[in-house]
């Protein structure tokens, strides 16, 4: 039955195209535009003393320079802080082109606007500034240190200190039977999408409308930043999204300077203007994430259970806080995980550096949470020689005390009030998939062929589909074709796959005429954007609704028709039939065309609507309160987020030779409630792995103590291939959520939020050796090793003890 | 935008005052200058070919004097306009004697710009300004240093700018018995010319303050004339 469709493993209907090349991407479109390219900082902070044009005046096919000058209005003012709070104190953003003063390498101070892209990069070539060198702030410690300072204003480069307690830890610390401290440490990774960002504007004199493509996750709200900073009206700038080659959470963030410059220099110069960002800028003036400093203070009984927890994270925000200090709550708030935590207190401090913005990559602030807490898990297991599942699974929240009040407030300003879930469940599922009561024996196998076997395990619990709000449009046409249209983006997930089972489902007709449009303002003005897991839940809700809509509609014109109870209808495979009588039906497609009273008929279909062929003389052809057409809009707006849960393990092999991390075994238990789509979210699941073990094992950003990136390129910044991304084997726990009417939860980030926790605790437990910082490299693993000083586990100790290989 | 400079020229303010009253070293000089005509009193027309990224373009510029000092200072009143875009502007041209027999131009100017090339970019603008202005002052005092081709030779050509290859160390085409090029040995600094250069931006309107100064040296033609 291919109506229903909801939960079924349906293939990915856009891959066809995107696989083929047929994809639609930003730098295909407008191939006669003129083409920006931008002059950016090659200092971390500096002065501009000048800037001289004269050696790019003989570039020919030169059109236009920009500089800071050149910005008027709004344009001139700093760029907006998209999410402010109250405990971001000293917020601080950037301009669309540098005014005066360069905080980060790479930040745009002139733009260049010529023929194509060649002659625009040559000429911004020969564009000589003059900059003067200020004091440059790198690292956390350096911030911390305030030797100077990133924003003259502030003098501590504290940008926000974030606090939130349940409790009174200090007392409930000190009645503790045991307690532990500890620091550990996360670097700097970044998104890294294949396609990076990109604009392209058209401008239309004669009307004064403005057509922007953007490679983003939030047209809509570009929509409105262009509108605002270019003072134009709403009703005259469309922005849409294409396809997108990854986002990741970098296109979130925006205005990008180029967002607004791009479609400034089209009005200006009447001229379709475009620019696609190359990976060098990408890597030196998008987002970077992750980098935090962690100190852990936790309070447990001999039986291992948590009794109090403090926590003080320093979050380094780069140089501007565009998107205020989303990332330090949701570290701050998604720590708890899966426990149930009598006391906890934590405090972010969110701090200034002369680096690229810090904005959220795909987990955003989660896989530092969930290190610090399953780290404290590890940790207090091997103080208590107890198993680390065990030790987890006496701290687990149980599936009766649900809804579960943290007592703490989440990046949307609501409570973290956990929905629904079942993580003992959870645990007993991951440690069967990964066979975890077999490790030791496994640990002498490896020992056995000389390698060093370890095991490891991290839960997470991941707030997803925060609101406000998503909307849907759904319309039958005559045709019989059914369009959908929601306003939140799409970079590559499935939504044209999953929304489509959803109203194919909802409404009763084939997946093929179903045909989903996203991220497009002309068809779908209001929405939120793509981040935080929330397409599904939001725009997947939000088209169901709208669906259900059209389908009530349906049957009650089609009740009309075959002069029948709307509630002995049905819709089956486009069909509205009488529940039980063959005969009685007729095709929703029909139904459509009777939903519209016409006067021309155009077609033979029409004919069916005009005023001779209609009979009831006692109404008005559209009732009071009805509406001409087979169609409905509706939006979802959720109470508060929903929260998905899930239990990664890993098994490595190190090879004392060359100190390689061998990941051979990777389990994944996934818990995101009722399941549109298993074969898209087992995807998501690959994905995110992939870029967790990346995070764990490869990814950081190597800035020098200058704010000089070293490693801004695809050579020098690893990303694993295939060849290391481990095979995943993953079972599902379905656990719906009650809040929204799919019961469904969200399943995008998922896979990333455990990798760096489990990597590390398989590791540690191969080697022995406490490992306290992420990313970890062979030669770091080396010199962990080899270095004297460095923390023996006590596991190790024990095993060392009954001559096991440590 | 208000825009400002001067140039230290190698002449008494009699020598510089009579350089720049000969018509046909001003049509050698000025870039780009294609027609320096009368129109009546105090009102002169002139059109300037300038040929400069998106400043590409033939202005015809207007001009009505006031406040005129002979040898000292004028103030002119001007437009320019063409298809890349127009320019009206007020500026006050001064001559001062200098040391070691020198006399030093300075010259202010008030303009606006609109149209098409008022969207490029001011330092796009100002750039071609400067590149003119350097052009013509150079020239300028080549001619009061004797070093001036025939006047035989004169005939409207367009701006150096406009035929310089897209090398910036690019010698001028021996073709156009151009003015000294101003050699760019350091970008925005003419360098090993006999003038010393601290022009802001006369032309900051596109090649239109050249016009104005052009039209400043018609209407002096003008009144030897008359």
């Amino acid at each position: 039955m291919t109506t229903k469709l909801f939960g079924e493993p349906v293939r990915r209907r856009e891959d066809a195209r995107l696989i083929t090349g047929r994809g639609r991407y930003l730098d295909d479109i407008g191939a006669g535009a003129l083409a920006a390219a931008f002059v950016r900082s090659p200092h971390a902070h500096a002065r501009v003393v000048d800037v001289d044009v004269e050696a790019a005046l003989d570039v020919g096919g030169l059109v236009a320079i920009y500089t800071y000058e050149d910005l008027t209005g709004p344009m001139a003012e700093p760029l907006p802080v998209l999410i402010p709070h109250p405990q971001l104190h000293a917020p601080r953003t950037g301009y669309p082109l540098a005014n005066g003063v360069v905080h980060h390498v790479g930040e745009p101070v002139v733009m260049v606007v010529a023929t194509d892209r060649y002659v625009a990069e040559d000429a911004a070539e020969r564009i000589v500034v003059t900059y003067e060198e200020l004091p440059v702030v790198v690292g956390i410690d350096t911030a911390r240190a305030a030797g100077s300072c990133v924003h003259p204003d502030v003098p501590d480069n504290v940008a926000a200190r974030h606090h939130q307690e349940t409790g009174d830890v200090e007392p409930a610390l000190a009645a503790s039977p045991h307690t532990l401290t500890f620091t550990q440490t996360i670097e700097r990774s970044a998104c890294t999408p294949l396609e990076g960002k990109g604009v392209h504007a058209r401008w239309d004199p004669d009307d004064g409308s403005l057509r922007v493509y953007s490679s983003t996750q939030a047209s809509t709200s570009v929509r409105a930043a262009i509108a605002a900073k270019l003072e134009l009206s709403l009703d005259r700038v469309e922005v849409i999204a294409p396809d997108v080659g990854g986002g990741f959470g970098v296109k979130i963030v925006h205005p990008w300077p180029e967002e607004l410059l791009v479609p400034m220099a089209a009005i200006r110069l009447g001229r379709e203007v475009k620019w696609a960002e190359d990976r060098r800028e990408h890597f030196v003036s998008s987002a970077h994430e992750r980098g935090q400093r962690q100190q852990v203070t936790v309070g447990f009984d001999d039986d291992g259970r948590l009794t109090a927890l403090d926590v003080h994270v320093w979050h380094d925000n780069g140089a501007y806080t565009p998107y205020g200090i989303i990332v330090p709550i949701i570290t701050a708030t998604q720590l708890v995980g899966p426990y149930a935590i009598p006391v906890y207190r934590v405090v972010v401090e969110s701090l200034y550096t002369n680096t690229v913005i810090v904005t959220p990559y795909r987990g955003a602030g989660r896989p530092q949470g969930c290190f610090a807490m399953e780290r404290t898990m590890d940790r207090i297991a091997d103080a208590l020689d107890l198993d680390r599942a065990e030790v987890r699974r006496r701290n687990l929240i149980t599936p009766d005390q649900f809804p579960y009040d943290h007592h703490l407030t989440f990046q949307d300003g609501r409570p973290v009030v956990y929905d629904s879930g079942d993580y003992p469940g959870l645990l007993e599922k991951l440690t069967a998939l990964v066979g975890w009561e077999s490790v030791e024996e496994r640990r002498a196998e490896a020992a056995g062929r000389g390698k060093l076997l370890g095991a490891g395990m991290a839960l997470y619990v991941e707030g997803t589909g925060p609101g406000p709000y998503e909307g849907g449009h759904v319309q039958v046409l005559g045709s019989g074709k059914v369009l959908v249209s929601t306003g939140l983006t799409s970079q590559g997930q499935g939504h044209e796959t999953v929304f489509a089972q959803i109203v194919a489902s909802e409404l009763g007709v084939p997946m093929e005429d179903v045909e989903v449009h996203t991220g497009d303002t002309r068809r779908f003005g209001y929405a939120v954007g793509t981040f935080a897991s929330r397409a599904a839940v939001m725009s997947g809700n939000a088209v169901a609704l709208a669906a259900r809509g059209v389908r009530e509609k349906a049957l009650r014109i089609a009740a009309d028709v075959l002069e029948a109870d709307p509630s002995d209808l049905e819709i089956e495979e486009g069909v509205v039939q009488v529940r039980g009588t063959p005969g009685a039906s007729i095709p929703l497609r029909t139904v459509a065309v009777l939903s519209n009273p016409l006067r021309y008929a155009f077609d033979e279909a029409a004919k069916q609507a005009t005023q001779f062929a209609t009979h009831d003389d006692t109404r008005p052809p559209v009732a009071p309160g009805d509406a001409p057409g087979l169609e409905h809009r509706d939006y979802y707006s959720p109470l508060r987020s929903t929260f998905a849960s899930g239990a990664h393990a890993a098994v490595v092999e190190v090879d004392p030779q060359t100190w390689e991390i061998d990941v051979v075994q990777y389990a994944v238990v996934h818990d995101c409630g009722n399941v549109v789509n298993p074969m898209i979210v087992e995807g998501q699941v690959h994905g995110g792995v992939a870029q967790g073990v990346a995070g764990a094992l490869y990814e950081r950003m190597a800035y020098d103590a200058d704010g000089q990136l070293q490693n801004a390129s695809f050579m020098d910044f690893l990303v694993p291939y295939a060849s290391e991304v481990p095979d995943v084997v993953i079972d599902h726990q379905q656990t719906p959520s009650p809040l929204n009417p799919l019961g469904i939860k969200g399943a995008g980030e998922a896979g990333v939020i455990p990798g760096s926790a489990a990597l590390a605790s398989a590791i540690e437990d191969a080697v022995g050796r406490r490992v306290a910082a992420m990313p970890i490299s062979p030669s770091e693993l080396y010199d962990l090793v080899r270095d004297p000083s460095s923390e023996r586990t006590a596991a190790a100790g024990r095993r060392a003890g009954t001559g096991a290989t440590a | 935008m208000n825009l400002d400079g001067s140039a230290v020229l190698h002449g008494t303010p009699d020598d510089v005052w009579r350089v720049l009253t000969d018509p046909e070293v001003l049509a050698r000089t000025i870039p780009g200058c294609l027609a320096l005509t009368r129109v009546g009193e105090d009102a002169y027309r002139m059109d300037v070919a300038v040929g400069v990224g998106a400043v590409k373009g033939t202005y015809a510029g207007e001009v009505r004097l006031s406040d005129q000092k002979p040898p000292r200072s004028y103030v002119m009143h001007a437009s320019g306009a063409g298809a890349p875009g127009n320019v009206r502007a007020t500026v006050t041209i001064e001559l001062s004697p200098s040391d070691e027999g020198t006399t030093t131009l300075a010259y202010s100017a008030d303009a606006v710009v609109g149209g098409p090339v008022a969207g490029v970019g001011q330092r796009m603008i100002t750039g071609v300004a400067k590149r003119m202005a350097g052009q013509f002052f150079t020239a300028v005092d080549a001619e009061l240093s004797g070093a001036g081709v025939p006047a035989a030779a004169a005939e409207p050509r367009p701006s150096a700018a406009a035929v310089s290859s897209t090398d910036a160390a690019a010698p001028a085409p021996a073709a156009a018995p151009a003015p000294p090029q101003v050699p760019t040995a350091r970008p925005g600094v003419p360098a090993g010319t006999a003038a010393d250069l601290r022009t802001l931006a006369v032309g900051a309107a596109g090649g239109a303050g050249l016009t104005l100064l052009g039209v400043l040296v018609g209407w002096l033609l003008g009144r030897r004339r008359g």
